[in-house]
């Protein structure tokens, strides 16, 4: 990369989270940290909590119990543009771009928070790493196709030079030869030039293929956490995907 | 003295009018969720029209000085009756704007532009209806035989208006307090599903216009049988607003609230200002009522917005009062304590009325080259494939892949591209949702859908189809007509809700359920919809995997019993226990089919989607 | 032909208050049926102005500010407080009536029912293509015309446009790319009431003699023209003020005088029936 897309990681860290809407946790008792140049992977079915879990990360869920604390900086409950101001890049799984704004304009907001001299050579470094988005500029978000969404919804993410990555499964809606290239190239990418990487997954085998650490979630709880090729060896693992023993 | 008693005997005619109208607005507002915001054009129409077919023709009567339209001097009660029926007949081109799925607030607005329209023509074109004049001198009924300024007379209206108040009070409780008063409810609380199991939503909401309709012209015509004189200046749109705040006040699907609310506001602010001193300019005391209105709305929406007599929750099952109140909430856990009942021991056939035979494997539901685009972008691409009778089919992909695209165009929630979907052999792509519900194709929906402010047993035995209450003849009929059928469902329902261990909650109401014990109201509503073919999208979503399991064993029993199933999943361990065969969708393509195990074996599945 | 002179000015008029309406349905998506009140309640603050011996131009500024203030009072105090309670949208539209009969009828109350007018002189009388137009009516259409321009530039080209679009767009992702959306929709409101009061404020300049019951009826030009154009779309909002604009006073030609209205009337119950999203937008927009 030719600017530094993203700062030096900080550790994202949640102990004993509980979260969900209405005062009716979701998600309980979550114990995760990511930290600086890895990748860390959550897994699960569908309905375990992932996209909650992430959500109470970044402000988007109400916290009803424990911390989420974010390097020195303790972010629990704290609203989400504040979390964004902390170097805290999510990207949700879905409405994930601005559609009637164009591709442009998709990525200034993503600078919103830059000095104003600094958003074009910023927006410029961005195009340096998703070049099918630059003949795309004056181009309506809502007009394209699903992987340039995609990238635009990454792009817009990396304006900030985010410290702290947070992805909600990223590959949904993409082809699998795209998804392989966002997962091992761009975001593994990410995590090798330093900043901390937090996705969900659902194509549980690539992500494990990236990850330097993995949590699988069920009915709301972590029900296994290691390193992948640990986890791909384990029974228990294999079992949670095809036999639905998710007990606890 | 009888300055006072001239004076009761107006307050009994403009309350029992006001009453009449507010019920009215109540039945479309407050039961069957239509927010009618001209409602005053069929009080009105009411109104006109018994003047024009009380009077004698426009030329010849009192020097011709009025200009409207009829004019054939009927006799009472003719006059009445033409009003309630041209108040039925207006609410029909209505009918367009809230009938199709328009939101609740551009579908209001449009009704009050309505009402400011017609007042605008009528008040312009003279000819019609005297414009800005109005029309007076409407003859009282029977007043060439007895003299309307008559204290006695005047009472005497005063009694038949109180009388028909009653009338229209019982009738419209016999309507709403019946199985179609349920769908009318359940329709204001979530027409989609409603739609979804059968509810016709636009003849229910013509229905309920056009008795609205008839009822608000009825007290038009009363009105103008007492006071001789209609114009347009008596029904702004504001006049509407009035009403709303009436039942706001008095309390929405509650009838005597609706009576309260109308003897409260419009009868109860008229009188108290007539009563104030002439202070400051005569604009004054008006303005003064409609901001004292406008801020009743504001101060009773934002303390008390059910009103001072709320709905009363209807207890379905029988136990005594005490019982009845809601249980202690439940853990949000996806269900991983729910204990089910006897489920097992309950005669599935018979309970849930499956009148097929166990499967014997034809094609019950085919889909060919189905389509659909959002805003030039396929979203499903050319989808077609088989489903047998008796099995549980599966429909997997990546999220976005068009799973429950697919399952919503199957249902008729969403419409195709193109494509044909047939069902028993006809072709079905474009039958409305609700007539294939009633055909046997039912489906359940991924977010919460129960119908919140009915409780559990109104939920479940709202699906049941063919009720001999659930229409309005069946309903005005009475009980006498569909009471003990309707005992019957619910005892049938009361058995399903026993046999998922939820009986206790039966008459709590179906919003305050945890996520788990919801989304089994919802399985076994779908169940007694009578299902031919089951289309389930994403049954175990946030379900613990213990009573995951269950309900799959059920599902199974089901099947095997002659219900076809197709089911939207993540789950692929469900899959793996339940479904065959399984259908592989991604990128709104089918990518595969063919049980867990031979999906597993081809490389092109697992790769682009698949764990293990 | 003179009627496309009087739609001009209509137009004008309209395109400003529709602007300022659909942008607010746009951040809050509530039908704020209590505009028409802060238009009139904005021109009589304006008128006193006047009359306490202010040229009517710079009073209109204080016409300008007392829709601004309004508005985001409104919005501040009634619709967030009750949208926080998770009610049907329905109640929020009753909630707005109830607010607007307070405005209309508190200010009837305080003013009484009488006529006013400005003191300013409606100018010359300039002919040009057919066009009868006074001096009054001309600043009025360029002033019009000044503020959409800004308006355009604002939206298009400043951080707080872009903020406000991206906003109305999708707020929570906004607010993950750090926005402040609470300020964000209070400068909308700001903004959008400032449009209010002008329009209010130049209605009332327009139609010459005026009282608190004015505007009551304005708002179904309004929702005529922003239905158009497609609800929340500021551009679709300008395009559907002229369509409106001009089609009342051309169609007041050649019918009687007192149906022009009745186009306005005809255009919404036909969008809403057929195409609630607007002539350009599609189902997903609503």
């Amino acid at each position: 990369m030719s600017v530094e897309l993203s700062q030096a990681g900080q550790v994202l860290r949640a102990t004993g989270l509980s979260a969900g809407y209405d005062g009716r946790p979701f998600v309980h008792e979550i114990d995760v940290e990511a930290t600086p140049g890895k990748v860390v992977s959550i897994v699960g079915p569908n309905g375990s909590g992932k996209s909650t879990l992430l959500k109470a990360l970044v402000g988007v869920v109400p916290v009803l119990a424990g911390h989420v604390t974010v390097g020195e900086d303790e972010i629990t409950n704290l609203a989400p543009e504040r979390v964004a101001r902390l170097g805290v890049g999510y990207v949700p799984q879905i409405d994930d771009v601005f559609p009637p704004l164009t591709v442009k304009e998709n990525l200034e907001i993503g600078g919103y928070l830059l000095a104003r001299h600094e958003v074009s050579p910023r927006i410029e470094a961005v195009l340096e790493y998703f070049p099918r988005l630059k003949g795309m500029m004056t181009r309506k978000a809502g007009k394209l196709s699903g992987g340039e969404r995609k990238m635009l919804a990454m792009g817009r993410v990396l304006m900030l030079s985010p410290s702290v990555l947070v992805l909600d499964e990223p590959t949904a809606n993409l082809a699998p030869l795209v998804a392989t290239q966002l997962l091992e190239e761009y975001i593994r990418g990410f995590a090798d030039h330093g900043s901390t990487v937090l996705l969900v997954e659902q194509r549980a085998r690539a992500a494990l293929r990236i990850s330097d650490w993995t949590c699988v979630l069920g009915g709301g709880r972590v029900v296994l956490a290691g390193l992948p090729q640990d986890l791909e060896q384990d029974p228990i693992f294999v079992e949670s995907f095809l036999g639905g023993a998710t007990h606890h | 003295m009888s300055a006072y008693a001239f004076y009761l005997a107006t307050i009994i005619v403009y309350g029992a009018v006001d009453a009449m109208a507010c019920m009215a607005l109540n039945v479309e507002f407050g039961f069957a969720g239509i927010s009618n915001f001209g409602f005053i054009i069929f009080q009105s129409v009411g109104a006109y029209t018994a003047a024009v077919l009380s009077m004698p023709p426009a030329a010849t009567s009192n020097g011709g000085f009025q200009r409207y339209v009829l004019g054939w001097n009927l006799p009472w009660p003719l006059p009445w009756i033409g009003a309630a029926l041209a108040g039925g007949l207006i609410a029909l081109p209505f009918v367009f704007l809230v009938g199709k799925r328009l939101r609740g607030d551009f579908a209001a607005v449009g009704l009050l532009v309505s009402a400011v329209l017609l007042n605008l023509l009528v008040k312009n074109y003279v000819p019609f209806l005297n414009g800005d004049a109005g029309i007076s001198i409407v003859p009282a009924p029977f007043q060439s035989l007895w003299n309307p300024q008559a204290l006695a007379y005047q009472f005497a209206y005063g009694a038949v208006a109180v009388v028909l108040t009653i009338l229209v009070y019982f009738l419209l409780r016999r309507i709403t307090e019946s199985p179609y008063g349920r769908s009318l409810r359940a329709m204001r609380d979530n027409d989609i599903v409603a739609d979804s199991l059968g509810k016709d939503l636009r003849q229910q909401r013509a229905t309920t216009l056009v008795l609205g309709g008839m009822v608000a012209a009825l007290s038009g015509a009363i009105l103008v049988g007492f006071i001789s004189l209609w114009a347009p200046g008596a029904w702004g749109y504001a006049e509407t607003i009035v009403l709303f705040a009436a039942i706001i006040v008095g309390g929405a699907g509650n009838h005597k609230g609706a009576v309260l609310g109308a003897i409260l506001v419009p009868l109860g602010f008229e009188e108290i200002t007539r009563f104030l001193p002439p202070v400051g300019n005569p604009t004054l005391v008006p303005a003064l009522e409609w901001v004292a209105i406008g801020l009743l709305i504001i101060v009773f929406l934002w303390f008390r917005p059910l009103g001072i007599l709320p709905e009363r929750r209807r207890i379905l099952s029988g136990q005594p009062r005490v019982k009845s109140r809601a249980p202690a909430e439940a853990p949000e856990d996806g269900g991983a304590t729910i204990r089910l009942g006897n489920l097992d021991e309950l005669d599935m056939r018979e309970l849930l009325r499956i009148g097929e035979q166990p499967g014997d494997d034809h094609v019950v539901l085919s889909v060919e080259g189905l389509t659909k685009s959002f805003n030039g972008v396929e979203v499903v691409s050319d989808v077609s494939f088989e489903v047998r009778h008796g099995r549980v089919t599966g429909l997997i992909g990546p999220n976005g892949a068009g799973k429950s695209t697919v399952l919503a165009m199957l249902a008729g929630t969403l419409s195709s591209t193109s494509g044909r979907i047939i069902y028993e052999g006809r072709d079905i792509t474009k039958m409305p949702s609700h007539r294939r519900a009633q055909a046997g194709l039912v489906r359940t929906f991924q977010l919460a859908s129960e119908f919140k402010k009915l409780t559990v047993l109104e939920n479940l035995v709202s699906a049941i189809p063919r009720q001999s209450g659930d229409s309005f003849w069946g309903s005005v009929r009475g009980r006498r007509h569909w009471g003990v059928e309707d005992r019957a469902n619910i005892a049938r329902a009361s058995e399903l809700l026993e046999g998922f261990g939820l009986s206790q909650y039966a008459d709590a109401y179906a919003g305050g359920l945890s996520g788990g014990q919801r989304r089994l109201v919802e399985i076994m509503r779908a169940l007694l919809a009578e299902p031919k073919v089951l289309l389930l999208d994403e049954p175990m979503a946030g379900i613990h995997p213990n009573l995951a399991h269950r309900i799959g064993d059920q599902l199974t029993r089901m099947a095997h019993a002659g219900v076809t199933i197709v089911m939207v999943e993540h789950e692929l361990a469900m899959m793996d226990a339940y479904c065959d065969p399984v259908i592989v969708l991604a990128e709104g393509r089918v990518l595969a089919e063919g049980t867990m195990a031979e999906l597993r074996a081809k490389s092109e599945v697992v790769e682009a989607y698949l764990v293990g | 032909m003179s009627s496309l002179g009087f739609g001009l000015i209509t137009a004008a008029v309209l395109a400003i208050a529709t602007v300022g309406f659909t942008m607010q349905f746009a951040v809050t998506n509530v039908l704020n049926l209590a505009y028409g009140s802060i238009m009139i309640n904005s021109a009589f603050v304006s008128y006193y102005l006047n009359i306490h011996g202010l040229n009517a131009w710079v009073s209109l500024v204080g016409g300008v500010g007392t829709g601004a203030v309004a508005s985001w009072a409104l919005n501040r105090f009634i619709f967030t407080p009750f949208q926080r309670r998770n009610l049907a949208p329905i109640t929020l539209v009753i909630v707005a009536l109830g607010v607007d009969l307070c405005g209309t009828f508190g200010l009837q109350a305080i003013v009484g029912g009488g006529y006013v007018s400005f003191h300013q002189s409606q100018g010359q009388e300039y002919h040009f293509l057919g066009m009868f137009l006074s001096g009054l009516q001309l600043v009025i259409i360029g002033i019009c015309a000044v503020i959409l321009g800004l308006v355009h530039w604002m939206l298009k080209f400043t951080r707080l446009g872009k903020a406000m679009r991206a906003t109305s767009a999708n707020a929570s992702l906004a607010r993950n790319s750090g926005v402040k959306t609470r300020w964000v929709i209070s400068a909308t409101w700001l903004i959008s009431g400032a449009l209010c009061g002008l329009a209010g404020t130049v209605f009332a300049m327009n139609t010459g003699v005026f009282e608190a019951t004015s505007a009551q009826l304005y708002i179904v030009l309004l929702l005529a023209a922003m239905f158009l154009g497609g609800p929340g779309e500021p551009y679709g909002a300008m395009l559907g003020a002229l369509t409106i604009g001009v089609a009342t006073e051309v169609s007041a030609a050649y019918l009687s005088p007192q149906y022009k209205e009745v186009v306005a009337f005809l255009v919404l119950l036909g969008m809403l029936t057929f195409r609630p999203y607007g002539i350009f937008g599609s189902e997903k927009t609503i």
